[in-house]
């Protein structure tokens, strides 16, 4: 079997910052913010006021509608507000906002020991649904909806994706570590799902410990199998983990599951495993501070709502003498740069990687013309031509942009602008074009009604 | 934290790869070519005009830029490097001979005309270096077509085609001087040079093999078909005498390889590279001008816009194979695949091409033989009344060590002797003896003439094999009137020199006095 993808690129790595940082249980002091919209589709419903008292474990906002879900409070204390505070994208969002008492009471529901029961289908779901778990890779996208296909049966893979592709990130690595056992649990309990399909735990070769933790974990099982990937990114991604284990390419207007497959993190397998196991919901989860601004990088498990703030110092804070130049919530691949370090960590945030220098600054000061030398067109994981691309929107051709490169199919990897000697944005362009075509077609569907 | 943090969107990291990087990579691997070229010319000629000729044209494709951009405002984009490529890349395909004017005339047409007005780097729609040669070529003909020591060695010979010289055991010598750079024609003329620094593009991944490999293979493919279906045969030597010669290589690995006028997809650069070499392959066989690979490369240059309109991947999602894939579709091996009928016409192309060969290579003397009687009744007007020729062991040494160069040190102008033979009546005494004659000085050059020469040094008559002087003037050089009063003589005092046409004249006179000067310091000198 290959053991990679076509195209790709190799940036610095960066993750021997972090990757032999244990992971740290750690508890904030201060308040705690929970976004309603952390997922993919429409955002919660708050189910609290503010006076409210609230314990860890509880649910503060309910999924609305089927493409939703569930947010959990991580903390106890009394809600302070329900109100819009900027979030990690810049934005000012509905949240809410609790008072934390630093107690951290449980609601009581969770279990102290495992209790492995024998669940059906649906009460698997619904287990799921109800602790409020999302994909954890970074989308978020809500996972009762992905683990209820149409046919179950066609399901041929359940990817749990440890390849942990962007740069500086190690949680996964140390969660794969420390719970391979609990890991393989869940794709235990996710399998029954898909009778039809076999478990593959996908890690990138540069993480020798955490393969080998994983496969002492699947020693035995029939059904799931480690399987050791070339390091490149973006192998992380969903696409490029079907290319290399389904073999399959399909279209963006298609779901894995479309062509037989179920990727999910392997932070979302092991949250899955806690619902199922201790019915614990989903409040806290594995996430990396590093960078090289930050004194002593670190792998925590953190609560949903800690402030960026509050973690950074948890890490040593800011090194002596050093400035933080960029602070980007996720990794530098495909990660969010935030103004400020008051927002709170959501669900899918996996790492808070502190830059003492902006290479994009720096690059945007070599900027050159396009050369066309092509380089974006071989290092695309999906085959398309940024370099046509952008000349199509440079030229404002977006029906040639569409149609006839299929420049709707960028998955916005960062790969083109990351290869590009003449450093031009061409993900971002990308970016913008997408969504102006999307609001242009939604434009176009509202007046012809 | 209550500094300012940057802002922006991912990624957050960039490569370290640049432009002037890349820029920079590409002036590396044309040094070698440069460096060869140099000291070939200063060891040839003690002269460092290659020298003068990179710098100044380095220079003045850079100044050209530098102003432009002051002039009309612009950021100052020279030291991206794309402006010292395209002078490196002019000057290293002119010849070392060439006016230092010429490459300073040349770098700014390409940079202000063909790169600046169009917009600057990435937007020229042909290759400035390759526009500003030809640009040259049809404006400063003389100045740019003054090559040291061509003959069929350099550019021009071999795009004739005279089989001649490459039947004669000399050829591989030949080509392996033009591989090694030490054989004349222009300054970036080592294709040992070009190749290594070609490839080291390519390993880097700065050059597409797409292109690269597409026009050599192109090229060679049809002259290697040509030669075949022409009835000479599996003709390797040909081609590596074609491929060592006229830019090939330049163009190949250099020029084809331009990032902003070459196509951007796989397919489009397979097909834009086939073009290159289809055309300069066709070119060679039809045409004559020794630039055809320049030409067949800015005629490519010209589709590429279409190639690139046109000839556009789907993303790999799109592509067939990905979709039967997806649809669980199971294919055949790939030869089961190809259809029967392909696969028997393929043997019987493959035989047909075995048997061809068998048959060139037993007919191969018999065809040698038939030429080389050709040419001899050739030298038969010049001498009539020999039976047979001879090869003279002194003038053949003689030949062999000026390599095809200048004879007579520049005393006759550019004149090159490049036959010479011994003429036996049908009793087997010397009747005389006949050259072939170059010269490179006459106004619309080549001139070339055959001599012969009786055993007294007597001229007995000369013939034109090629003159292209102008109609009405130089032209009259092959009437009776000019021509005939060289019979007779043993020194060339008493020829009155046409009038309107002395450059013409004195062509011809430098040729004939070479001629004769070689019998005497040569040919007599060696028999006795």
């Amino acid at each position: 079997m290959r053991d990679t993808f076509r195209g790709g690129v190799h940036p610095n790595e960066r993750k021997e910052l972090s990757r032999k940082a244990a992971l740290r249980v750690f508890d904030a002091k201060g308040e705690m913010v929970f976004p309603l919209a952390q997922h993919i589709g429409k955002p919660a419903r708050a189910i609290v006021k503010k006076g409210d008292p609230v314990l860890v474990g509880q649910r503060i906002a309910e999924a609305d509608g089927f493409v939703s879900a569930n947010v959990i409070c991580s903390c106890s204390g009394t809600v302070k507000a329900v109100e819009k505070r900027r979030t990690i994208s810049g934005a000012m969002q509905e949240c809410v906002v609790v008072d934390n008492d630093g107690k951290y009471t449980e609601t009581g529901d969770i279990y102290d020991q495992p209790m492995r029961v024998d669940l059906t289908r649906e009460e698997i779901l619904a287990a799921v649904k109800d602790a409020g778990i999302i994909g954890l890779g970074g989308a978020g996208f809500p996972t009762h909806v992905k683990l209820a296909p149409k046919d179950p049966l066609a399901i041929r893979y359940l990817i749990a994706n440890g390849a942990e592709c962007e740069p500086y990130i190690t949680c996964n690595d140390q969660l794969m570590r420390g719970y391979a056992n609990e890991i393989v649990e869940g794709m235990e309990i996710v399998l029954t799902l898909f009778p039809a399909a076999e478990g593959v735990i996908a890690i990138e070769n540069n993480k020798p410990e955490a393969i080998a933790a994983m496969q002492k974990a699947a020693a035995g099982h029939k059904r799931i199998r480690v399987l050791g990937l070339r390091t490149k990114y973006p192998q992380g991604g969903e696409r490029s983990l079907i290319k290399v284990i389904a073999g399959v390419d399909y279209p963006i207007t298609k779901l894995p599951a479309d062509v037989g497959c179920i990727v999910d993190n392997v932070g979302t397998i092991y949250a899955i495993q806690r619902a199922v196991v201790y019915h614990e919901p989903l409040f806290r989860h594995v996430m990396t501070v590093t960078g090289e601004a930050v004194k002593e990088p670190s792998n925590f498990i953190a609560r949903d709502g800690t402030s960026f703030a509050e973690l950074i110092e948890a890490a040593g804070g800011i090194k002596d003498g050093v400035e933080a130049k960029k602070i980007i919530s996720g990794g530098p691949m495909m990660g969010i740069a935030v103004s400020t370090t008051e927002v709170p960590i959501t669900k899918t945030t996996n790492a808070i990687t502190v830059l003492a220098s902006d290479p994009v600054e720096a690059a945007d000061k070599k900027m050159t013309a396009c050369l066309h030398c092509g380089r974006c067109t071989t290092v695309c994981p999906n085959g398309l031509m940024p370099q046509m691309m952008a000349d199509a929107v440079a030229a404002g051709d977006f029906e040639r942009y569409e149609n006839k490169l299929y420049g709707l199919d960028c998955i916005s990897c960062g790969s083109c602008t990351y290869i590009c000697p003449a450093k031009r944005p061409l993900t971002q362009t990308f970016k913008q074009t997408k969504a102006e075509i999307m609001a242009r077609k939604r434009a176009a569907q509202g007046g012809k009604k | 934290m209550n500094q300012r943090l940057n802002l922006s969107a991912g990624p957050h990291v960039r490569d370290r790869w640049t432009t002037p990087f890349i820029m920079m990579i590409v002036l590396i691997a044309l040094t070698p070519a440069a460096v060869i070229g140099v000291v070939v010319h200063w060891v040839k000629f003690q002269s460092l005009n290659a020298l003068w000729i990179i710098l100044a044209s380095v220079g003045s494709a850079m100044l050209t830029e530098l102003l432009f951009c002051l002039a009309t405002r612009r950021k100052i984009t020279i030291w991206d490097g794309s402006a010292a490529v395209t002078g490196l890349l002019l000057a290293l395909c002119l010849s070392p001979q060439t006016p230092v004017v010429l490459p300073i005339v040349g770098s700014v047409f390409a940079i202000l005309v063909v790169k600046c007005c169009f917009g600057g780097l990435g937007k020229n729609f042909i290759n400035p270096a390759l526009a500003a040669r030809c640009f040259l070529l049809l404006s400063f003909s003389n100045g740019m077509t003054n090559y040291p020591g061509v003959n069929e060695l350099g550019v021009d010979a071999l795009s004739s085609a005279t089989p001649v010289a490459m039947l004669k055991a000399g050829s591989m010598v030949n080509v392996t001087k033009m591989f090694l750079g030490t054989a004349g024609g222009v300054i970036g003329s080592s294709i040992l040079a070009l190749l290594v620094g070609g490839l080291v593009l390519w390993g880097l991944d700065v050059i597409h093999g797409e292109i690269c490999f597409s026009v050599v293979g192109g090229f060679s493919l049809c002259l290697l078909l040509y030669r075949l279906f022409g009835g000479h045969g599996f003709d390797i030597g040909y081609v590596a005498a074609q491929l060592c010669s006229g830019g090939v290589i330049m163009g190949a690995f250099f020029m084809a390889t331009d990032y902003t006028t070459s196509p951007v997809s796989r397919l489009g650069q397979f097909v834009y590279g086939c073009l290159i070499g289809v055309l300069g392959a066709l070119f060679r066989i039809l045409g004559k001008s020794a630039d055809s690979f320049s030409y067949s490369i800015i005629i490519a240059n010209l589709f590429t816009p279409l190639i690139d309109l046109y000839i556009v991947p789907k993303p790999y999602a799109y592509r067939k194979s990905a979709i039967e894939k997806a649809a669980g579709v199971v294919k055949p091996p790939l030869l089961k695949r190809i259809p029967k009928p392909v696969i028997a016409l393929t043997i019987i192309a493959a035989l047909a091409g075995v048997a061809l060969s068998g048959v060139y290579s037993m007919t191969k003397d018999p065809i040698a033989a038939a030429e080389l009687a050709k040419k001899r009744e050739s030298f038969k007007v010049v001498c009539e009344n020999a039976a047979d020729f001879k090869d003279v062991d002194a003038a053949q040494k003689a030949l062999d060590a000026l390599e095809g160069g200048t004879y007579g040190g520049g005393k006759f102008g550019t004149t090159v002797i490049e036959e010479v033979y011994e003429a036996v009546d049908a009793n087997g005494n010397t009747a005389g003896y006949v050259f072939s004659i170059t010269n490179r000085n006459a106004y619309n050059p080549p001139l070339k003439l055959a001599l012969g020469v009786d055993p007294d040094g007597k001229i007995l008559k000369i013939a034109f094999i090629e003159l292209n002087e102008t109609p009405g003037k130089g032209s009259k050089a092959d009437e009776p009137a000019f021509k005939d009063q060289f019979v007779g003589q043993t020194d060339t005092s008493a020829v009155d020199t046409m009038s309107g046409a002395t450059v013409t004249s004195k062509a011809v006179l430098n040729a004939v006095n070479a001629g004769l000067d070689f019998f005497h310091n040569v040919i007599m000198e060696g028999g006795k």
